[in-house]
């Protein structure tokens, strides 16, 4: 059977997470996702909405994935006591949360779709939880990705140009990082673009000011390892 | 990379498995083994916890159920059980971390939440009845999280895609594997032991009633914490399974692929939709629906105050 090197998990994703209950996909997983929507938005969020795949929307009352999603968006981590609380204690942030059901295509059955709003952004991401609160997300702001929260990542949003790849790399190559992983994809030719940058050890801000001072980069967005 | 039992069996002769494990993890993972015991020190804390608290009983969230540990654990104390106290403990200790788990405790996912029980039943109660060293149970769990990973390159660990033998069969395997290791055998005994538990799991479903993680998932880690730990004992006589622990995985993928639906966590299938499961259903639903109306009537009140207090 062919093996997977993107499903690469580690002992302690195995042998945990610590975690509040019931259930690793249902409440450990979706915490994670909204904690990715939370990190990518950057800013307390006013309004949340999830989009449920008719699987997930099937089961994830019962296994308080709502508490847990609730709670990953606004900031909670998957071992906060909290979670329980989480769509109270949300509500009184003033946080607007509401929940759809949409077919999301031939996706995990684990699959959701989150669209949050802040004062001064929004963010959209789509992703599943695929069992052990490990996590994919597939789609970023509108960008096709291949995200999991495991490693520091960088994230930018570009202009479609020759020479970024190799700009950005020397970059982070200056600053004496390893690069684990590398993705790219655009909208449209020339037009608005993206990129993944799985690292191996934290950049720094003066190297994350660095990457933003490069021509053409719209946004530079730096996320530590989702926990 | 370690990329399969079989290759795992070959690096990992004449040594500690969990020595093997610990020098992937670094190598593929860039954190360090020192990193990885201290956490799983932690964890093992967290799972002893659990386990204390959870020996209390207490209802659930569906409130399905809760006491299981208190009352096998009542019985075992004052005497009034018959199987062996190793047995026993397992069993009282996976229904201990489940019913935590059901009141949405804070537990250790061991792959999993719903299969949590499985593992610290089986490793602590063996702990104890055999007086292993407490680090040998840590480093145990090592060997625990590295059955997982190799499977997990070739299977989602979850009910959803596979059924429950993606959950409690992949905990059940993992465990004997660890128990294996803890009771001296060698990295090739601890691959049967796995090899035997998972081989016999394969094909159980994921039917959850109402779609808790309650009924069957609590009673279900303490039958199969008993199932890890006989898989260890064959393997330790050296009992060997004929399918080799690759190609039992490949097997469970591909049976959990050629499950339908309904028998993958949906809840639309098996004990869930039973005459008795579908009534706890309906139940659950109306709760939900009932809970879901007070707090928008709460919202509104909230709504009200607010616009009270800005008013001029």
């Amino acid at each position: 059977m062919a093996v997977r090197h993107d499903r690469k998990v580690s002992i302690l994703d195995v042998m945990g997470p610590v975690m509040v209950g019931p259930s690793s996909s249902h409440t450990a997983g979706t915490a994670r996702l909204g904690r990715v929507a939370r990190e990518l938005l950057d800013e307390d969020p006013l309004a949340v909405h999830f989009y449920l795949h008719p699987p997930l929307a099937a089961t994830y009352r019962g296994h308080g994935s709502d508490f847990a999603l609730v709670g990953g968006s606004i900031g909670l981590n998957v071992d906060d006591p909290r979670i329980p609380e989480a769509i109270r204690i949300a509500e009184q942030m003033g946080v607007e949360i509401e929940f759809s059901e949409e077919d999301l295509g031939d996706v995990h059955p684990n699959t959701v779709r989150i669209e949050i709003e802040g004062k001064k952004r929004e963010a959209e991401i789509i992703g599943s939880s695929i069992g052990g609160g490990v996590i994919e997300v597939f789609q970023l702001n509108g960008f096709q990705t291949r995200f999991k929260g495991d490693s520091p990542t960088l994230l930018l949003f570009y202009r479609d140009r020759p020479g970024m790849i190799s700009e950005v790399t020397k970059t982070i190559a200056e600053e004496g990082i390893n690069i684990a992983s590398l993705y790219c994809s655009r909208k449209q030719r020339g037009k608005d673009a993206f990129m993944q940058i799985d690292v191996d050890s934290p950049i720094s801000a003066e190297g994350l000011r660095r990457i933003c001072a490069t021509p053409d980069v719209a946004e530079a967005k730096y996320l530590d390892r989702i926990p | 990379m370690i990329e399969s039992f079989a290759h795992l069996e070959q690096s990992a002769a004449g040594r500690d498995l969990a020595d093997v494990f610990l020098e992937t993890d670094e190598q593929e993972h860039g954190i360090p083994a020192a990193q990885i015991l201290a956490a799983l020190r932690k964890r093992r804390e967290v799972m002893r916890d659990c386990i204390e608290r959870g020996k209390n009983g207490g209802q659930s969230m569906g409130k399905l159920v809760g006491n299981e540990a208190k009352l096998l654990d009542e019985a075992f104390r004052s005497g009034r059980t018959f199987l062996d106290p190793l047995t026993i403990k397992a069993e009282i200790y996976a229904l201990s971390v489940m019913g935590e788990n059901s009141r949405m405790g804070v537990i250790v996912a061991a792959p999993t939440a719903g299969a949590g029980g499985v593992v610290p039943g089986m490793l602590l109660a063996l702990e104890e009845e055999r007086h292993v060293d407490p680090e040998k149970t840590v480093r145990a769990l090592v060997v625990a999280g590295g059955v997982g990973s190799i499977i997990a390159l070739s299977a989602n660990i979850s009910g959803a895609a596979g059924g429950c033998q993606n959950e409690v069969g992949v905990a059940a395997a993992m465990g004997a594997a660890a128990v294996a290791y803890m009771m001296g055998g060698s990295p090739s005994d601890s691959i049967q032991a796995a090899a035997l538990a998972l081989k016999n799991t394969l094909g159980l479903v994921c039917d959850p009633v109402g779609g808790l993680v309650e009924v069957p998932c609590v009673k279900r880690n303490a039958l199969f914490a008993v199932h890890g730990l006989t898989a260890a004992q064959l393997a330790l006589a050296g009992v060997k399974s004929v399918i080799p622990m690759d190609e039992v995985v490949e097997a469970m993928v591909r049976i959990g692929r050629a499950l339908p639906r309904g028998l993958k966590e949906t809840a639309e299938g098996g004990l869930a939709t039973t005459a008795t499961g579908c009534a706890i259903g309906s139940r659950l639903k109306d709760e939900a629906n009932q809970r879901r109306a007070e707090r928008a009537a709460e919202r509104e009140r909230m709504a009200q105050e607010r616009k009270a207090g800005t008013a001029p």
